[in-house]
This record gives structure tokens, sequence and C-alpha cells, in this order.
């Protein structure tokens, strides 16, 4: 490859790309990382085969075929959008090598034809370990044709790449480089979650509708928004396998990516020397004036807290974005309690998974991303100290999170509501004292990826959130079955809790919180 | 009169840190109540490793650090009330004002408000940075916020202060700021061990310099004395240290 060329330019940026991803695999070799890949790639064929034998039966069948493909591109089509508006701020924004390459005499429009090309494969890479396997199984099962979902998912990588990149470069323009960033990986994540969301609107509205919903797109009529002739259904009978569709879909892709990648590059380019020139925070004057100094250091560390967090709105939005991934499964126990159910009872153990998630991410933030580790274990207090009054200020904004459903549902529901509150106390606790007895120095920015360092204390939030839920659930039937979870999220807490050993160790250990290693100078 | 001879500000006795080898290698050390002293050294001869272990940042393998009389291993909280560590790296935080980072500082160090409030505002007026008290820091420049830091390591009125190379990546004016800032806390009963590899600072600041390298000692008093060790009477420190440190090697 000649060096400045496209593909070289390409094949730089996909190395880079590489070397991201096995950066999530820490302390593993990059052989290691690509075996494990390889096991998870080849076990979703596993639990793909169910998909794959409806398909099969669908494809004889013929008439919701086409619906259940269009509903999977539903699914598809946004994540491919939402990670390509992702990549292309992150290209934007996260200088990286673009300082080099701008400096250097490539033309900027093949320098962002090859970005494009980047973030394109990435956003298609993203999708096919899950939806090539399906296709695989497909094939297996039902034929051959089935293999036209590998051209016809690259072609909607770059479609949708397409749309990404224009959508990046249309936020820049309507509200400025210095809030795009936070709006974009906003919008990124709504139109991520926003199919997830939707098909809960299916499950709210009534059977009756629903039924005319499958009937029209089982049997639509022609010339309709249905009509699977229609050019809007081109994608799904490309995914199908007509050989003709595949082909307009896959010309129609290349040239909608050619003209936004070529169309695009400049403005791209004109929108990242902007941005570079743009802070990403905000460093105007803000006379936030100070109403006195206030004693202790008690105070002054819960504080310090509030305030950095309250600074941080991608922050808040990140776990906000978490807690409306929660609202589906609010809508699923709803409906699965029939006529019984109440919105409070479906409601309550969703708070509680709520306020475990929250209270980690938190838990995170002040105790494993610290600014300053070693300015506070210069300071006069005890390590304990500090961190007993940093779990003490992340009570506050757990609380601020369930307290307007929470207050809502005491009026509904008083003793529901009282349930709630001890179970979200129990789990919030939780789930920070496993991220204060576990920490795993990161950047506050890298809050959602806290556990690339350790799974293992993923696992266990999420076990720990689950089974207080599930407790919670138990414990409004007035079964005793509740104790049963409970029990287990305790002894779960148990194993976790730091030997003693291991705890002298910290208590002695002068360093801060999350202190780098020194070095010798 | 007493015969008890005056607490030192800082005693190092036998200070031993190793990692992959020997970073402080049984390091004695007595820095005068009120002294300036300036802890010079070649690239990884311990001066960093010394300076994170006096302030607690590290625990050494064995040896004693007393600070005006405090056992520093043994009452690390008492010791660091009467400290303050300011490493080349400002360790402030980006979200805050440096008036707030100055309130939390006081309340990390248990200084009464109606003292800490008019000391935080005469440092921040003394650094320039009075204008800048309401913005946060993260639009600041590396001297801006050096400064910050500094008032912060102030704002608590330390009795000894360790500073590991607080000039680096600063412009000539804020440097001047720093050093006068210092010159006149030592003059008001401060005591200051400054690590730095601008020779020219330590020739005109310190009290006393010692020479530190592979964890050692090897040589320490006035620009004078050290001048006299190295056989060079009218040589700059500069001509010294080289000549020191080649010789230990």
């Amino acid at each position: 490859m000649r060096p400045g060329s496209l593909p070289w330019l390409v094949a730089h940026d996909l190395r880079l790309s590489w070397r991201r991803f096995t950066a999530l695999f820490k302390n593993m070799s990059a052989t290691r990382a690509m075996v494990i890949v390889s096991i998870a790639f080849l076990s979703f064929h596993l639990i793909a085969w169910p998909a794959a034998r409806w398909f099969a039966n669908a494809d004889g069948a013929g008439e919701m075929l086409y619906p259940a493909i269009a509903a999977g591109l539903l699914i598809i089509l946004p994540w491919i959008i939402s990670q390509a508006l992702t990549n292309a701020t992150r290209a934007l924004y996260t200088r990286g090598d673009l300082d080099l390459l701008q400096a250097s005499p490539l033309h900027p429009r093949t320098l962002f034809a090859a970005r494009a090309i980047s973030i394109a494969v990435e956003s298609v890479a993203a999708t096919a370990v899950f939806i090539l396997p399906v296709a695989n199984m497909n094939a297996l099962i039902g034929g051959a044709h089935w293999l036209a979902v590998y051209p016809a998912l690259a072609a909607a990588g770059l479609s949708g790449t397409a749309l990404g990149l224009a959508l990046t470069l249309t936020l820049t323009r309507l509200i400025g480089p210095r809030r795009m960033r936070l709006v974009a990986q906003v919008v990124a994540t709504l139109v991520g979650a926003s199919f997830a969301l939707g098909l809960q609107a299916l499950n709210i509205i009534s059977p009756e509708t629903r039924g005319r919903l499958y009937d029209m797109a089982a049997h639509p009529p022609a010339g309709s928004l249905f009509d699977h002739d229609g050019w809007l259904w081109l994608p799904v009978r490309a995914f199908a396998g007509e050989p003709w569709s595949l082909a307009l879909w896959m010309a129609a892709s290349v040239g909608v990516f050619a003209a936004a990648a070529l169309g695009l590059g400049a403005r791209l380019g004109r929108a990242a020397i902007v941005a570079a020139g743009a802070p990403q925070h905000s460093t105007q004057i803000k006379p936030t004036r100070s109403r006195g100094f206030r004693a202790g250091a008690a105070a002054s560390l819960r504080r310090k807290e509030w305030r950095l967090l309250s600074r941080d709105p991608w922050l808040l939005s990140q776990i906000l974005l978490q807690i409306i991934y929660t609202a589906p499964v609010s809508v699923v126990i709803w409906k699965s309690l029939g006529p019984q159910g109440s919105l409070s009872l479906a409601i309550a153990p969703a708070l509680v998974v709520i306020a475990s998630q929250v209270s980690a991410s938190l838990a995170w933030l002040t105790v494993s991303s610290e600014d300053a580790p070693d300015f506070l274990a210069s300071a006069p207090v005890t390590r304990a100290y500090v961190e007993r009054r940093k779990l003490e200020a992340i009570a506050l904004p757990v609380g601020l999170f369930i307290a307007t459903p929470l207050i809502g549902m005491a009026f509904a529901a008083p003793e529901i509501a009282a349930w709630t509150l001890a179970f979200c106390i129990c789990a919030a606790v939780s789930t920070a004292l496993l991220n204060l007895w576990h920490p795993s120095p990161g950047k506050r920015g890298d809050v959602m990826r806290r556990h690339a360092q350790s799974k293992l204390v993923g696992a266990m939030e999420h076990l720990l959130s689950l089974l207080w839920s599930v407790a919670m659930m138990l414990a409004l039937f007035d079964s005793l079955w509740a104790l049963l979870p409970g029990l287990m999220a305790l002894g779960v807490l148990a194993a976790n809790r730091p030997r003693k050993a291991r705890r002298a160790a910290i208590a002695v250990q002068p360093t801060g919180m999350t202190s780098t290693a020194t070095s010798m100078r | 009169m007493s015969s008890e001879p005056p607490v030192a500000a800082l005693r190092l006795s036998a200070l031993c840190k190793s990692f992959d080898k020997a970073a402080v290698d049984r390091l004695d050390l007595t820095v005068r109540a009120g002294e300036f002293y300036a802890l010079l050294g070649p690239n990884g001869a311990g001066k960093t490793t010394t300076l994170r272990m006096v302030s607690g940042l590290l625990a050494p393998d064995s040896g004693g650090i007393d600070v005006f009389g405090v056992d520093a291993l043994a009452e690390p909280v008492a010791a660091k009330q009467i400290m303050a560590w300011l490493p080349d790296e400002p360790m402030i935080y980006d979200k805050l004002t440096p008036l707030e980072y100055l309130e939390f500082v006081a309340g990390l160090w248990g200084v009464p408000p109606e003292r800490a409030e008019p000391q935080a505002e005469a440092l921040l007026r003394r650094l320039d940075l009075w204008e800048q008290r309401n913005q946060r820091c993260e639009g600041f420049s590396r001297g801006m916020k050096q400064k910050t830091a500094l008032a912060g390591a102030l704002v608590h009125e330390p009795r000894l202060m360790l500073l590991d190379e607080p000039l680096t990546g600063l412009d000539a004016a804020i440097a001047r700021q720093v050093k006068d800032l210092l010159v006149e806390r030592v003059a008001a009963g401060a005591s200051i061990v400054l690590t730095t590899h601008i020779l020219e600072v330590a020739e005109r600041l310190a009290d006393r310099i010692g020479i530190i390298r592979d964890g050692r000692l090897i040589a320490e008093g006035t620009l004078a004395e050290l001048r006299a060790q190295a056989g060079r009477a009218d040589s700059t420190l500069e001509d010294v240290f080289l000549r020191l440190t080649q010789e230990a090697a």
C-alpha cells in the first residue's frame, strides 16, 4: 500500500481500532483475546439456533418473514447509526493522531474518507457479532440464500454510517462544537435504545390494536407503507436474499456512503478544526459565588463530591440513561402480573435495580476515579475517613434519583413504598461497598466501562442488583422465599469482602484512594 | 539555657525504599527549622521517592521519619497536619474554582473558616488569581493551576513544605511569583525542602543543599561548603553538582 493513500489510511485507522478493542482485555495477549472472542462468536451460533428454526418455518409460510426481518432491521439500523454517531464524535473530539494527520500534506477528503470507512467497519463489526451467527444458522437450516445477510449487513453499515456522519455534522452546526459532544452521546444512546423502548409500546397497546398491526404487516394493502414491494422494504427484501433487491440495496448504500464520505469529508475536516479550538467544557467565567467558607473535613469532602458530580452533565446523562434502560423491565413485569398487578408493583423492583446501579456508578466515581488521590493521601485524615465521607456523599444523589417515583408510590401504596425504600437502601449499600472493596482506578469518563478491568466485580454488581430486586418482588407477595435471595445477596457481599490481611494492607497503605504507582525519579 | 538540641523540621534516619532496585538507600538527612533546603540529584536518584515517603504517600521499607519531633510513620495524621506536599503536576480539581479548592483544603486541614477565608483571599490576590477566583480550574493554564495548588499548600500554613520540582513548566513571571512567595514563607519561619533540576533556583534560594545519588546523600552543605568539597572554589553550582555526582558514579 502506498503511504498516504486511502487504503493505507484505512489500514492505519483499523489498526488503531483493533488496539482499542484489545485494550478492553487488559492484561491479556491479543491471541488470547482473539480466542475468547472466537469462542463467544461460536457460542452465539448455539443461541441463534431457535431463531434460525423460526426463520426456516417463516420462510416456508411466508407471511411473517418480512415483518420479522423488518423488526430485526429496526434494531440493527439505529444501532449502526448510534455507533457511527459515537465514533464520528470521537473522531472529531478525541484528538489522538488527528492533529498529526491534519498537519500533514494529506488531502482532508482522503483523510476523512478513510476515517468514514473505518467508522463503518467498526459499526458493522459491533452488530455483525450478533447478526452473522443467526445468518449462518439460517443458511444451515433454511438455505444458502440467507448468506445474503453478509453483503446486506455491510451495505446497512455503509448507509447507517452515512446517516451518522450527516447527523454529526448537523448537530455540530445546530448546537456548536462545545455542546455537541454531550448531545451526540445522549442522542447516540437514545437512538440505540429507541427500538428496545419502542417494543415496550407494543406491549402496552391493547391486544386488538396489536392484532390489527400484525395483520397489516402480514397482509399489507398494496401501495401502503407496509407494502412489501414498496421502496421502504428494499433492505428487508435484500436481507431476505432477493438478488435484485440486494444488488439495488448495495448500490444505493455504496452511493450514499461515497457521497457522504467524499462530500462531507471537507466539512468534517472543518468541524474537526473548530472542535479543536472549542473547549470541551465550559471555561467561560461562571460566577458561582461562594457563600463563605464552611468548617469541617467531613462537610468539605461531601461538598467536593457533590460539586464535581453536579458539574459533569455528561456523567449524569450516562447515569440517567441507565435508568431509561430499566423502563422496559417495569413494563414487562406490569404486563406479566396480569389483572392483579399494579404500577407500584411493577416499578418497585426496577427502582431497586436503579438504586443499586446508580449507587455503584457513583461509588466508583468517588472512590476509584478521584482526581487528586495523592493530594487526599497527603491530608491529615485517614483513608477510611475519606472513604466513609465519600460513601455518605453518594447517598444524596442516589436518594434524589429514586425520590420522585418513591413519593408518588407512597401516595398510591404506602406499604409497597416502605418496602421499596428498604430494599433500595440494601441494594445501594451493597453495590457501593462492592465498589469500595474492589476499586478499579479509571478516568471519570469511563464510568460506563468501569468493569473492563474486572469483569468479575461487574458480574457481582449485577448479581446483587438482581438478587435484591427478586427479594423485593417476593417480599411484596408476602413470600418467605424473599429471605433466600436476600441471604444470597448478603452471602455474595460477604464473599467479596476483602480478607483480613488485605484490609490491613489497605489500611496502612499510605497512597491515595487510587493513586498511581510511584516511579523512581 | 536548655541543653536540648533544637527540634529539626525533618529528620530522616536510615530510610530505605526498594522497587526493583534500591531507590532510597539508608538515607540520613536533617533539615533545620526555618531552613530552605534544596535536594538535588540526577534523574532516578530517589528525590521524589524520598519526598513521597515523608509526605505519607509511600511506605518506606525501613528507617525513620520525624517531622518537628512527630514520628510520621507512627502518627501519620499528626505529621500531615503540619506539612504540605506540592508535586510538579498540580493536584487540583478541574471542576472546582480556586476559591472552592482552597475552601476544600482548609476544611481537610481543619482551619477555622474565619481564618481560612481571609488567608485564601490574601493568597489568591498575592498570586494574581483573585480575578479568576470564580472560574473553574479546567480552563486554566498549567502555570495558573500550579499557582492554585501552591495556594492550597499554603492556606493551612504548614510548618514544613515539601516541594517536588514546583517550577517545572512555569514561565519566568509565574516562576518568580512562586519563588518570592516561598522565600517569604521561610522568612516567616516555615521550613522548605525543594527538589529541582533548575540549579540556579537552588543556588539563589537554598540555605543548604543536599546532593543525592542512587538513594544516598553524597554531599551536603552551603554552596561554599559544596564548592570546597568539590575542590572548585569559584565554580557554579552546576559545575559542583556535575563534579560531585560524577565522582560518586
